[in-house]
């Protein structure tokens, strides 16, 4: 591993980072995990394909089939970025290690944190490049489609002797369900979802002994962290029902420690064809910095001494 | 630095960045919800029905890939008119995706119009349970429409929709106050014209609910006189018919042949809508002054009175005891 030579970054951390994320992306892209694209878009095609009988006007032509192409392709996201970012992130440690490459990193002037850095931004880059491929796919697929629905739809409305401004208005409607600002919104949320996963998978590999448990407790924070939510209203609003306090002490633990994943869930609203303001994308992005950074920085905390 | 020194740092600085975000969080969450942008919790009953692993992917943040499959598996249930089946999973759909329309009308649509129909033509019940099996899923149908316009009161669709079932000459008979389901309709329709985004066909559909309303005649003239001073594309016979009833209401003087002329153009095209209009008794619309005008244009028309429109038998109005006889 070299930096080129002409890198102006050579030698700084930023530099080394970069080195480092570069070779974690090369070596996953190596594991061929890219071959999970041809699968998702079969899927994106094959979500074309549910275009259930109408019982309406023109206002329902396609409506149905526009949801299922989204909830498809976002929800294929979601799995395959979710996976990608912990499986990818638990293998990544144990690898280095097993191959000594680790060794060979530790034993040149290469502080811990850039290496820890180096190595997430890998994963990180390899789901962005990835969830970039399946959100053009999407949109280029709901494009034509939500093309061929507004031309069906009109065909219906003229024959029925819809006026100008009718068909306007069927237009607006059908294009709010079509690729727009919200969507690409949604995969960016998809995509701090998975950051916040990836950064959490890389803080358990650093004090776990196998890749198996990190990938298993990380999925278990993934779908606990769901009912963070609940928990913290519990929490927020104890006393109300005359709960014991323990179960108090229970929501406050699961509150504090967990992250709360079902802010992400965003992308369902935008599948039903909700806007996605950017202040709310802003926010949502602030908390999702909060939590990979906090996690990259608690792991390099347990990574800075540890000996192997 | 010992390791237990270490996992006690770990943990108090977790706890603390916890504590850190914790209103940050419950702000957030709060604003996503006010935008519409976070569901509300998935309640248990719900969560039983999609089973385990559904409700594990649907807690993961794909409620509406679930709500996708659901749907799917809800048209299997319709193409073997399981109807019991079909109510219980579109009311686990609209759980899951409580904002998306086509669940609301495709729900209500199997409800109140395939299942319902379902039992007109059921020759294994017996006409009293076929009448009340009909009756009862037209009910369903309402009611899960209903819901859907509480979840989305803004959707000038939906509102629309339960205008049209309960100003259906098909499904009004299962309601038993007609007068009542007429003036829903048509504040149905009211509110779907109020969201601003609802096609034109609503305003005139409100005026063929609202002239149906028995004490509401002069509310409906009025109506009627602003859409037909609105646009022309309004001037569908309906609408004309209903403006000349409503004129003969308020005013019983009035020469209502002579008016359905300047309304229709010619004696012969007046003639025919009246004559139209006589014949819908299925919709229930209000006919005053409509006979007094027949005669008076068969006059002017010289139609002999063995032709008379007033002399043939009318169709009877739709009841559900002709229906279910058979």
């Amino acid at each position: 591993m070299s930096i080129a030579p002409h890198t102006p970054l050579k030698g700084s951390h930023a530099g080394r980072i970069f080195v480092i994320a570069t070779h974690a992306f090369t070596q996953l892209a190596r594991m061929k995990v890219f071959y999970f694209l041809a699968i998702f878009a079969v899927l994106a095609i094959a979500s074309n394909f549910f275009d259930l009988p109408q019982h309406e006007g023109p206002e329902s032509v396609g409506a149905n089939v526009l949801h299922s192409i989204k909830s498809w392709s976002l929800g294929a996201m979601t799995l395959f970025s979710v996976v990608l970012s912990i499986v990818a992130t638990a293998l990544l440690l144990p690898k280095d290690v097993e191959d000594r490459t680790l060794y060979t990193i530790l034993a040149k002037p290469v502080p811990r944190f850039d290496y820890l850095a180096g190595k997430l931004l890998g994963v990180l880059l390899l789901v962005f490049v990835s969830l970039a491929f399946m959100d053009v796919l999407m949109t280029v697929v709901l494009q034509i489609r939500t093309a061929m629905v507004i031309h069906e739809q009109e065909a219906m409305a003229l024959g029925m002797g819809y006026t100008a401004d009718a068909v306007a208005s069927l237009r607006a409607e059908t294009l709010a369900n079509g690729p727009n600002a919200a969507l690409q919104s949604a995969v960016f949320a998809v995509f701090l979802r998975a950051s916040i996963m990836a950064s959490l998978a890389l803080l358990i590999s650093t004090f776990s002994t196998s890749t198996l448990f990190t990938t298993i407790v990380s999925f278990l924070i993934y779908f606990i962290g769901h009912f963070q939510a609940d928990a913290r209203d519990f929490y927020l609003h104890a006393g109300q029902a005359g709960e014991t306090g323990l179960a108090h002490w229970a929501a406050l633990s699961v509150s504090l420690v967990l992250p709360d994943f079902q802010l992400f869930n965003v992308i369902d609203a935008v599948i039903e064809g909700q806007a996605f303001p950017l202040l709310m994308l802003a926010k949502l992005t602030l908390i999702g910095i909060y939590y990979a950074l906090f996690f990259t920085l608690a792991s390099w905390f347990i990574f800075a001494d540890k000996e192997f | 630095m010992k390791l237990w020194l270490k996992s006690a740092i770990l943990a108090v600085t977790l706890l603390a960045f916890g504590a850190a975000r914790l209103a940050y969080e419950a702000t957030l969450t709060r604003d996503l919800q006010a935008a519409g942008l976070v569901a509300p919790r998935l309640q248990i009953g719900t969560r039983d029905k999609i089973g385990q692993t559904s409700s594990t992917v649907a807690l993961g943040g794909l409620r509406t890939l679930v709500a996708t499959f659901l749907n799917l598996r809800a048209y299997t249930a319709f193409s073997e008119q399981r109807w019991e089946d079909i109510a219980e999973t579109f009311n686990t759909i609209v759980d899951l995706a409580p904002h998306t329309r086509y669940y609301w009308e495709t729900g209500s649509w199997h409800l109140a119009y395939n299942a319902a129909s379902y039992y007109i033509n059921d020759a294994s019940l017996p006409p009293l349970r076929r009448r009340e099996a009909w009756r009862l899923y037209v009910l369903r149908g309402r009611a899960f429409l209903e819901r859907g316009i509480r979840n989305n009161p803004n959707d000038w669709s939906l509102l629309a929709n339960l205008g049209t079932l309960l100003s259906d000459p098909n499904k009004f008979p299962a309601f038993r106050d007609n007068n009542a389901s007429f003036a829903a309709a048509a504040e149905a329709y009211r509110q779907a014209a109020a969201t601003g985004k609802a096609l034109d066909y609503v305003g005139r559909a409100r005026l063929y609910s609202l002239a149906r309303v028995a004490g509401r005649e002069r509310e409906s003239l009025a109506l009627a006189r602003s859409l037909f001073d609105a646009s022309r594309r309004n001037h569908t016979p309906t609408l004309l018919m209903l403006l000349l009833v409503l004129e003969a209401h308020e005013n019983p003087a009035l020469d209502v042949a002579r008016r359905a002329v300047e309304l229709f153009d010619t004696p012969q095209k007046a003639y025919d809508a009246l004559s139209s209009h006589w014949q819908r008794t299925r919709e229930r619309f209000p006919v005053f002054g409509v006979s007094a005008g027949l005669d008076a244009l068969e006059k002017t028309l010289s139609i002999p009175k063995e032709n008379s429109i007033l002399s043939r038998a009318l169709p009877p109005p739709p009841t559900p005891d002709d229906w279910f006889h058979k």
